[in-house]
């Protein structure tokens, strides 16, 4: 018998028992789900800390005045705050004078928050900083219309900013921001440009900032310094000079402060793989408990699978017996059984991968962005077939082992 | 005719001493015993039986209740395998076979008619025809050609999408003679066909075995109903699970 006959022969079968293999199948269908759903959260998640917690990408690092290790504990934050001093622009041309390794870099202020008006039109609350003109590079700020900052608007503290989508579309609802003009503190800046369009993450909108040239940014905050204080972010020549670059920028930094050779940082760097790795200590041991409960949905749905078999050779013993009795092998009742136990399980699993789709969207809408990688979709209804060969193969081997003669005399 | 040669003790006989010829007998059966062991007693259902069919016959086996004539049965269509003897069918020794190849000579060699018809219920009658020629590997459309014709032979041509609960008792047993004959088997074989049929029907059944014999399709039929046997062109009677008779009585 050949792979669509019998394919067809576990179809006829699962669908002359509808609600049994809907039943059935409600273990597989949840661990599925359930699977997907952890994966693609996980997956968002990761892609959340990487480039929204950190505001790095994954080609960039950055060098602040404090590492993670200073928070480990008060003491350490202590000692922090006594030996790390701020960040300097004399430090960055310091290092882009002698950086043989670094492509780009350039400096950023940390963010302050400030009341936009237009007209009537309030808008609290919106995140401002301040970054040098080639940041727009360093980060590939993707641009919806206008253009980032020159290096002259930046020399000359310019009031003009760069903003984001959804402020633009408050502010200036119905028609280009660009060109246009809006206060804050009383200040007029002129809007030369909007970024596109980055949605939401945990319900929060990403696209509620307002960037202004660093130094415009110092002159009209209070300086940049403590809650504006500067940090750097930059870029290595190639990917495989990474590493290097970013020792080579420690270096250079260690020399700037003149530190003994044995003496700790006294300011850190942020790479995205100390990102990742910080990301992964924290919810390592959360993703794995997450993970086995999938787990042992998809261990329970296997032996429902298997106990559902079983029952079925069972009702169809005499089907079975009438199968041989007309010249069936062991190895074609194997295969319809198998062939059975396997569809009704990958259809579990193509069940369970699009309500994770859906649960997916909504994931999306309401918390942080998810994608359900084309691989977890293949890997959850091969998971699936696979789950139901396994669960099959004992049932599928009893029906195949049947003695022909005890086989019709059952009912 | 054979080489062959009875032991006293009724010890079964080795393969090379036993050697059918060629193209003479279609089944040989020589000293067959079936035993089932049922606990610490041994039940013999058949007890050295030895008789050879030839191609074309239509032989009767009857008998009184538990003789042994479905054990017998079972044994010629390979669906059960003798306790001692040594069996052959159109050149195939049997009793060495392994179920694969027992699977094969039950597809090929044999069509067996059941008393209860052995349906399979959820399917049409076409495709309860078409199922041994699934087994046999045929393409699609050649063995829904073939499971037609088979179907329109035994006058069931209009009724081929009808499940079994859908058709009557004699058009039952019809679309399982149709599904026996369809691969063309050497033998026949049917176990009280006519056992769940009244007698009118039980009739049509038995003029359509004659019809498949005049056709040149060798035959064998249980039965204890003696006006069907007398049909047949030769009868062997079995009592205790030996044979009692084995007379031509046309
Ligand atoms: N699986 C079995 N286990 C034990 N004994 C069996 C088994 N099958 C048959 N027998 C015994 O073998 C003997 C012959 O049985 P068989 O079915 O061949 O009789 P039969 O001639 O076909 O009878 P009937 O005319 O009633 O169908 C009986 O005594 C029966 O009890
Ligand atoms: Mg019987």
């Amino acid at each position: 018998m050949n792979f669509t006959e019998t394919l067809k022969l576990a179809l006829a079968a699962i669908w002359s028992h509808k609600l049994r293999s809907f039943l059935t199948l409600l273990g597989m269908i949840i661990g599925v789900t359930a699977f997907m759903v952890v994966l693609s959260l996980l997956q968002g998640f990761n892609t959340y800390v990487d480039e929204k917690i950190a505001g790095i990408g994954s080609n960039s690092f950055t060098v602040r005045r404090f590492s993670f290790e200073d928070f480990k504990n008060t003491d350490t934050i202590a000692e922090a705050q006594r030996r790390n001093k701020e960040l300097t622009f004399e430090e960055l041309e310091f290092i882009k004078e002698r950086a043989q390794l670094v492509d780009k870099i350039g400096a950023l202020a940390l963010p302050n928050s400030a009341e936009l008006k237009r007209g009537a039109v309030v808008m609290q609350d919106i995140t401002i900083s301040g970054t040098e003109p080639i940041i727009g590079d360093i980060e590939n700020i993707d641009i919806a219309e206008g253009r980032f900052f020159s290096e002259a608007e930046n020399n000359n503290s310019q009031r003009v900013a760069f903003i984001g989508a959804e402020v633009a579309q408050k502010l200036f609802p119905g028609g280009s921001a660009v060109g246009e003009e809006f206060t804050m503190r009383g200040i007029p800046y002129r809007v030369i440009g909007v970024q596109a369009v980055k949605g939401t993450v945990f319900g929060q909108s990403q696209d509620l900032f307002v960037k202004l040239p660093i130094k415009t940014y110092g002159a009209n905050f209070g300086g940049l310094r403590n809650s504006r204080g500067i940090y750097f972010e930059a870029t290595a020549k190639s990917p495989k000079l990474f590493k290097d670059a970013v020792e080579e920028v420690r270096t250079l930094m260690r020399i700037k402060r003149k530190l003994e050779f044995g003496e700790k940082d006294n300011f850190g760097i942020l790479t995205p793989d100390a990102i990742a790795g910080l990301r992964d200590s924290i919810l390592g041991p959360v993703f794995i408990v997450i993970i086995a409960v999938p787990g042992i949905a998809l261990l329970v749905g296997a032996i429902v699978i298997m106990n559902i078999m079983l029952v079925a050779v069972t009702e169809r013993t005499k089907e079975i017996g009438i199968r041989k009795s007309l010249g069936a092998r062991q190895a074609d009742i194997l295969k319809q059984f198998l062939y059975e136990s396997a569809t009704l399980s990958a259809i579990g699993g193509t069940i369970g991968l699009i309500l994770a789709k859906l649960l997916g969207i909504i994931i999306s809408a309401l918390l942080i962005p998810t994608t359900i990688p084309w691989y977890a979709a293949v890997i959850a209804i091969g998971v699936s077939a696979i789950v139901g060969i396994l669960a099959g193969l004992f049932p599928a081997w009893k029906a195949a082992r049947l003695d022909p003669i005890e086989a019709l005399r059952a009912d | 005719m054979y080489k062959f040669m009875e032991n006293e003790n009724g010890k079964p006989q080795t393969a090379d001493t036993f050697m059918p010829v060629a193209g003479e007998s279609l089944i040989s059966m020589r000293n067959i015993w079936k035993t089932y062991q049922m606990g610490v007693e041994e039940l013999h259902a058949l007890r050295g039986v030895s008789f050879d069919v030839k191609k074309g016959e239509y032989v009767a086996i009857i008998g009184p209740s538990g003789s042994g004539k479905s054990t017998l049965m079972n044994l010629i269509g390979c669906l059960d395998s003798p306790s001692k003897g040594e069996y052959w069918i159109n050149g195939h020794q049997v009793a060495e076979m392994t179920d694969d190849e027992l699977a094969k000579i039950r597809n090929k060699e044999i069509g067996f008619v059941f008393q209860t018809f052995n349906l399979l219920a959820r399917a049409t009658a076409l495709h309860n025809v078409e199922l041994p020629l699934i087994y046999a590997g045929m393409r699609a459309g050649e063995r829904h050609d073939k499971a037609q014709a088979a179907l329109a032979s035994v006058e069931l041509g209009d009724r081929v999408m009808h499940k079994p609960n859908e058709l009557s008792g004699g058009q039952r047993q019809r679309v399982a003679i149709a599904r026996a004959l369809v691969n063309h088997p050497s033998i026949l074989l049917a176990d009280e066909p006519t056992g769940a049929l009244d007698t009118k029907t039980s009739m049509e059944i038995m003029a359509l075995f004659e019809k498949l014999h005049a056709e040149g399709n060798t035959i064998i039929v249980v039965t204890h109903e003696h006006d069907i046997a007398e049909r047949a062109h030769r009868v062997i009677s079995i009592r205790d699970g030996e044979i009692e008779k084995d007379e031509r009585t046309k």
